[in-house]
């Protein structure tokens, strides 16, 4: 068969192609060459090779940063996915009042990152909502959530996970959406628990899914930002315990006028969250 | 015949019309919001317009919280404005970046330096650098400390004989003034500093240390001098005020917030520009000088900050001539920017001005203004203020200030060098 190739075709993709690569191929190529700068912004950039890369090695802010950014993944991931599954488990059960639930469980989705930042804040005041939830039972009356360099980051992804398990909840249901009930049936027919149902049925039709939710929540987590700049008192603070890779950028970028430095620590970002992309394709090619 | 008349005539015209556009300059000038300047501001720039009429002013207000940000980036875009105005901490780096254009006097209509400095009673240390001054005040800055009298006197204290006049008596007082729960935590707090507020841990440490008669940092010699026996003293107090008397910390609401919400008792964080805030939230105040250590060499208050309207250095010499003559024009309106924004300057028209003769604090403000000193002036500012508040919270999360602070020392060093190298090659 002879495939005519069509040139017209190209003049309907090329606004597309031409915004993609002034809004997105080149940006990233800019920012490539100014991570092998030394540039304030102020004057002209330096070229420096790759002395930027060397030097986060043994820059302290950058290993902290990293450090608490790999915590906050670790944080941001694991409890999600379980709880997130647990509560898709839940909700795909038939019960009364399961729709209201649902929508009012999803309701932390729906606000802007910011909004929840703020809203946190108010609750997490030593003084506040959450100091009197969790201490009130125990004459507690001042819990330091922000101003702790232990409670901060597990605030930060408290914070998170709240708003992020009701959003892989969906996910996940739409996996188990998925699975054909006729094996179900048929695996309760014989006997099955819904633990053995879950364990030998869904589990294994919700890889897909898993992998989604796994590469999407990584991903996200790599990339926090909001919630340490917003939430406390000085961001990235107490003692830099909530400072994140994506912090850093902004901290470098346009509060120390090192752009080249900037510019490394999101050439960093970029290949960790890459790596983990090549890794979700992996497996989304044997699942 | 008359053809040629006319294509004369029209040629004639032509080229004054021409001559005319070639001498219009444009000025773009950049201020910050600060809502009750901006209707002045704007007469004042209808006002030279009107009086240069080959000057085109472009005025351009910016949110206060994206201004460091879109000034930044609008030099690095190449389109900074021509005329800006920015505060005192952070003009090093545009100094350094050789940004600032030195004053034109000629431009300004000035014989000399002189003719501006005796204008003024302070303020233009912020913006001098090698002898050179590069901006002319705007705003002049400096915090006292005011009392929520009705607080005070519910704790059976005057404020007139009882504010305390060193750092050792404070605690006493705040503790007097203090409402704690069952627990001990304060509910009610009698004094505490505005921790949240990043430009406090500049001002305060710097104020402590220059009436010990030390200082952070060395501006001359770009070296940091925080590991010394007055910076032990400083910071041994705030880790106290925040672990051992906790009297306050950062984990609280900002003191103004507080303060103005009638739930803090002294706050130290306003300037005369609070005076009309706490009118409005209904706070009986009175002012009082900041306190000194017991064995001050220097009575100095809190640090000064200004704000300078600067020029470009950047900017076509046409324009630069233009912009000094804007700046002179606008500064010049001193008297009004006080009387209808609260915009100090301590220059003749001011302190001649009714609004600073009817103005209770004004002279108490202008004393301590006097007597104290700007806060030192870096590349990398913000780093170092950094490195300093990560210094401060190891000290509130229990590490001694003595292990701290050789960190502290070491940090801002490595910032300050790095720096004053980097500056030197991008000039270069």
């Amino acid at each position: 068969m002879r495939v005519h190739f069509k040139w017209w075709g190209l003049v309907f993709v090329l606004p597309a192609v031409a915004f993609f690569a002034a809004f997105n191929v080149f940006p990233m190529l800019f920012g490539l060459y100014l991570s092998l700068t030394d540039y304030d912004l102020l004057n002209p950039p330096i070229w420096v090779g790759l002395d930027n890369f060397a030097n986060l090695l043994a820059d302290r802010l950058f290993l902290t940063a990293l450090r608490n950014t790999l915590l906050f993944v670790l944080g941001a991931t694991l409890p999600v996915w379980v709880l997130s599954l647990l509560a898709a488990l839940l909700f795909d059960q038939a019960f009364r009042g399961r729709d209201i639930l649902k929508a009012a469980f999803f309701l932390p989705v729906l606000p802007p990152v910011v909004v929840v930042a703020v809203i946190w804040r108010v609750l997490l005041h030593p003084n506040g909502v959450m100091t009197w939830l969790i201490g009130g039972g125990w004459g507690v009356t001042e819990i330091r959530w922000l101003a702790d360099a232990v409670l901060a980051p597990l605030s930060m992804i408290a914070v998170h996970d709240w708003a992020a398990i009701p959003f892989f909840m969906v996910i996940w249901l739409a996996g188990l959406a998925g699975v054909p009930p006729e094996l179900r049936e048929a695996a309760a027919l014989d006997g099955a628990g819904a633990v053995r149902i879950f364990w030998y049925i869904e589990l294994p039709h919700l890889r897909a899914t898993a992998v989604l939710v796994a590469a999407l929540s990584s991903i996200n987590a790599f990339q926090a930002f909001a919630l340490q700049y917003v939430i406390p008192t000085d961001p990235g603070g107490p003692a830099n315990s909530t400072l994140v890779l994506g912090l850093l950028v902004l901290k470098y970028g346009f509060q120390y006028f090192r752009m080249g430095d900037a510019a490394a620590v999101s050439m960093v970002m970029f290949a960790m969250i890459l790596i983990v992309t090549i890794v979700q394709l992996r497996f989304n090619r044997r699942a | 015949m008359t053809i040629w008349i006319r294509l004369a005539t029209a040629f004639v015209v032509l080229a004054w019309t021409g001559a005319a556009s070639a001498q219009q300059v444009t000025l773009r000038m950049w201020m910050h919001e600060h809502p009750p300047r901006i209707p002045i501001d704007k007469q004042i720039v209808a006002d030279f317009e009107k009086a240069n009429p080959d000057i085109k002013v472009d005025h351009e207000i910016i949110p206060v919280a994206e201004y460091p940000t879109k000034l930044l980036t609008a030099f690095a875009a190449g389109s900074g404005p021509d005329v800006f105005n920015y505060a005192s901490m952070l003009v090093a780096q545009y100094y350094n970046a050789h940004i600032l254009a030195p004053i034109d006097f000629a431009a300004m209509g000035l014989a000399d330096e002189q003719a501006l400095t005796s204008q003024f009673a302070g303020g233009l240390d912020g913006i001098r650098f090698k002898g050179k001054l590069y901006g002319i005040p705007t705003e002049v800055s400096n915090w006292a400390c005011f009392a929520n009298n009705a607080i005070w006197r519910e704790a059976g204290l005057d404020p007139d004989k009882d504010f305390p006049r060193t750092w050792e008596d404070l605690p006493a007082v705040a503790e007097k003034l203090t409402q704690r729960d069952s627990n001990g935590v304060p509910r009610r707090r009698g004094f505490d500093f505005d921790w949240p507020n990043r430009a406090t841990f500049w001002f305060m440490p710097n104020t402590m240390l220059h009436q010990l008669g030390a200082t952070m940092i060395d501006e001359e010699n770009y070296t940091a001098t925080i590991d010394t026996p007055a910076a032990r003293k400083a910071f041994h107090y705030f880790q106290d005020w925040a672990n051992k008397w906790r009297l306050g910390g950062p984990q609280y609401t900002d003191s103004r917030t507080e303060f103005l919400g009638g739930r803090l008792a002294t706050d130290c964080s306003f300037g005369i520009w609070g005076i009309p805030q706490m009118v409005s939230a209904k706070i009986d105040w009175s002012v009082h000088p900041a306190p000194r250590w017991k064995d001050a060499v220097s009575d100095n208050g809190i640090d000064i900050y200004a704000f300078y309207m600067m020029v470009n250095a950047r900017s076509s010499p046409a324009a630069q001539k233009a912009a000094w003559k804007l700046v002179r024009f606008y500064t010049d309106h001193a008297a009004e920017l006080f009387a209808g924004a609260g915009l100090f300057v301590p220059r003749k028209e001011v302190l001649e001005s009714e609004a600073y003769k009817t103005n209770p604090a004004a002279p108490f403000f202008l004393s301590e203004l006097k007597k104290a000193q700007f806060s030192p002036r870096v590349v990398g500012y913000d780093q170092v203020l950094d490195a300093m508040l990560r210094g401060r919270d190891a000290m509130l999360q229990g590490q001694s200030v003595e292990s701290v602070l050789p960190t502290m020392n070491d940090e801002v060093n490595a910032v300050l060098n790095r720096e004053r190298a980097r500056a030197a090659a991008m000039a270069r």
